[in-house]
């Protein structure tokens, strides 16, 4: 009897939930006077105010729901919380259809692409390039890339593929990169291969008869021109000017062609010697000077755009160990209460104060104390009527004397003025003077 | 019976639940640690001051070596209760130029990294010159340069070699033993220690990652992800007696506790001049009375301090 009363009252939930859910699908359960919808209400109705929009839909490229007339897939009819009436917010509403344009794991990916900023290069309704571009060609990516466009139109030899073809995007990604860093489109030399054959007599003679198939040719050619025929580096290492691989690099009859005659600073000892041993009798060295990568791990060995062959601008070498300093001054340079500037912070030249190979002093400083560093360029003297100086004793803590750096950091601080270690005047005079410290 | 039995289930629950918040320490078994400022040395007993100490050796005697990197010189302290008991006598041997990481074997016996000519130099007890540790029978002898060194609980020597990759294990007379590779992936690495276990640690400074071999393991393995987030350029690494790691934070001016999987503990001190604080450690020693010693560089002395758990 239990068992009989126990089916029935299920069976009875069951029906109870297919009825409530047929009445919500037939529209029973809800009133019956809704507003009627007006046919064209998606899109062609608002045409009839928005009368610009007729003529986009008359561009040669227009985007597709655009032209479908469906204005609400992007556009909330009523109100929204987005401006013009987006249906998301305006660095997320392309995402929302338009989800491989930045694959998860890119190699590398357009910054205005990660900012969602589709709209710096295409007209979110239509224009007459394709792609809804707002224009085309290399000037269009040009107009952001200021220092590139200006080294190009500097430069007495250009490289063909930036002139024919798709440009830019011969060799570039417009929106990411799956594998490649700087949005390429393959890495060296695959990239190059594409255009470029090695077995052509001419090429392998200006190659000194090596095998270069396999190298990685932005080692020495600036893929964006250069002042220099062949399109080699702005800098270039002498012997590579000079076509001397074999200063180096076993003859390209070898059986290891290209191999390198030794191993990281000991190649590089051959002719730089005396600078090494200079280096070398400092007491205190650069570390990654001595270990197997040597010399490469801030130099390039043929040719770059930096001077001394760096591999980059100073900041950048640098920072891809200290990463922490160079944040840091990154962070000190976009603080608004920073009015002052130290010039090379302000520059992120940090060889101006550090010795990049070795030096006697602490930190590789370039000088072995504050005032002389710092004298370099500041007046310190004249700085303050307050007595610095080696016989000015720091009253917190008896081995060390007043100088620049007992109030200043060399590298920055964040969002400290004036490079002080402490956010106000008074925070850094109450250091030592305790009895002006405030209640 | 089936519901009573789920009551009492849930009821057991509920009450480990709440203990674990009462007590979190208790359930995790990680006492908070914390230092406790004793003192600081700033100077020999003829009142030179220390310039620039970059290393620190301590053991369970009250001996404590100071490398006076800057002088060019170890000073040799007498340690106890809190206090010097006598002043420092200098050692000072011409084979020594530009001392920096220092320690001591169980016999008292002084090694100490020249970081001018790049090797080990081994020295008595009582501060004369034994030789240097240069490793006998490793391969490629040509491709060496170390960049530290650090000795385990039975006196064998581990040194890490910057130009081949490895770190070079030695018995105690200096004889090559084995070595292991540097892992893939690295950055770029600026100490090692070896802990009571005979694990030995390695710190990346670039990346602020740990990696780590087991006694007779043959390759090093992450510890950790990158410890970014807790300091900014880790420049030394030392284990205490109950495994758990200690890194110095050169640009950051702090110390910071890991336990033996890796697990942050503690971030102790900061950037200052005061006693207490630091600017530019370079070095640090703990012993078995918990006792800590830093080489506090760029304040020119040694801080002293103790361990609260």
């Amino acid at each position: 009897m239990m068992k009989i009363s126990a089916v029935y009252s299920q069976n009875f939930f069951f029906y109870l939930l297919f009825l409530s859910v047929w009445l919500i699908i037939t529209g029973t359960a809800y009133p019956q006077n809704h507003a009627e919808i007006i046919p064209g209400a998606k899109g062609k109705v608002c045409l009839k105010c928005h009368e610009k929009f007729k003529e986009t839909v008359r561009n040669r490229y227009v985007h597709p729901l655009m032209k479908n007339g469906e204005c609400t897939g992007c556009h909330v009819p009523h109100a929204s919380s987005h401006k013009n009436l987006l249906t998301a917010g305006p660095t997320r509403l392309c995402y929302e259809c338009h989800k491989k344009v930045l694959p998860e794991n890119a190699g590398s990916a357009h910054g205005v692409v990660k900012e969602g900023r589709c709209d710096q290069c295409h007209n979110s309704h239509g224009s007459n390039y394709k792609f809804i571009l707002k224009r085309s060609g290399n000037s269009f990516c040009l107009d952001c890339h200021k220092d590139l466009n200006e080294t190009i139109n500097k430069n007495r030899f250009h490289h063909g593929a930036m002139k024919t073809g798709k440009g830019c995007l011969n060799c570039h990604e417009p929106h990411a990169s799956n594998r490649f860093k700087k949005l390429l489109k393959n890495d060296a030399p695959a990239l190059c291969l594409r255009c470029h054959t090695t077995d052509k007599p001419s090429f392998k003679q200006k190659h000194l008869n090596y095998e270069v198939a396999n190298s990685n040719c932005n080692s020495c050619h600036n893929p964006h021109g250069s002042d220099t025929k062949g399109i080699l580096f702005a800098a270039v290492h002498k012997p590579v000017s000079e076509k001397k691989c074999t200063e180096c690099h076993a003859g390209p009859t070898s059986s290891t062609p290209l191999k390198v005659m030794a191993q990281g600073s000991e190649l590089c000892l051959k002719c730089h010697k005396d600078m090494m041993d200079n280096t070398l009798k400092k007491d205190r060295v650069h570390w990654p000077l001595m270990n197997n990568t040597g010399c490469l791990n801030c130099h390039t060995p043929h040719g770059a755009v930096q001077k001394m062959l760096l591999k980059g601008p100073v900041s950048s070498v640098c920072g891809s160990c200290h990463s922490d300093t160079i944040e840091l001054q990154k962070l000190s340079i976009e603080n608004p209460e920073n009015k002052i500037w130290c010039e090379p912070v302000k520059t992120g030249n940090c060889i101006t104060c550090h010795s990049p190979h070795s030096s006697d002093s602490v930190l590789l400083m370039v000088k072995p104390t504050g005032f002389e560093l710092c004298g370099t360029c500041h007046e310190w003297q004249t700085h303050s009527t307050h007595p610095i100086g080696e016989k000015i004793t720091d009253t917190r803590n008896k081995n060390l004397t007043l100088d620049c750096y007992s109030c200043h950091n060399g590298c920055g601080t964040k969002n400290k003025p004036f490079m002080l270690h402490y956010g106000t005047t008074h925070e850094v005079c109450i250091q030592c003077h305790i009895e002006r410290l405030k209640s | 019976m089936n519901l009573m039995k789920d009551a009492i289930k849930i009821y057991a629950v509920m009450t480990i639940a709440t203990l674990c918040l009462l007590f979190p320490k208790l359930s995790f078994g990680a006492a908070e640690i914390k230092f406790r400022h004793v003192t600081s040395i700033y100077s020999d007993d003829r009142g030179i001051g220390i310039n620039h100490p970059e290393g620190v050796a301590c053991n369970e005697t009250p001996v404590l070596i100071v490398a006076d990197t800057q002088n060019e010189r170890l000073l040799r302290y007498n340690f106890q209760n809190g206090e010097m008991e006598t002043g420092a006598t200098l050692i000072k041997v011409p084979q020594l130029s530009y001392p920096g990481k220092t320690q001591m074997n169980s016999k008292g016996e002084i090694y100490t990294f020249d970081r001018k000519q790049r090797r080990i130099i081994r020295l008595t007890s009582e501060g004369k010159f034994k030789g240097y540790v240069d490793p006998i029978g490793m391969p490629s002898p040509h491709q060496y340069i170390p960049r530290s060194f650090a000795l385990d609980n039975e006196d064998n020597v581990y040194i890490l070699d910057i130009f081949s990759d490895r770190v070079l294990l030695l018995d105690v007379e200096g004889n090559y033993q084995r070595h292991i590779q540097f892992p893939e992936n690295h950055g770029f690495f600026s100490d090692l220690t070896v802990d009571f276990k005979g694990s030995i640690f390695l710190v990346d400074s670039t990346n602020a990652v740990i990696f780590s071999a087991a006694k007779k393991s043959a390759t090093f393995t992450p510890l950790s992800e990158s410890l970014k987030q807790y300091m900014r350029f880790p420049t030394a690494i030392t284990a205490d007696e109950r495994g758990r790691i200690y890194l110095v934070d050169r640009n950051g001016g702090k110390i910071i506790i890991l336990g033996q999987n890796g697990s942050f503990l503690n971030r102790l001190s900061d950037q200052g001049w005061k006693d207490g604080r630091l600017n530019h450690p370079s070095g640090m020693c703990i012993n078995k009375k918990g006792e800590v010693f830093i080489a506090d560089t760029s304040n020119n002395r040694i801080q002293v301090f103790l361990i609260l758990e």
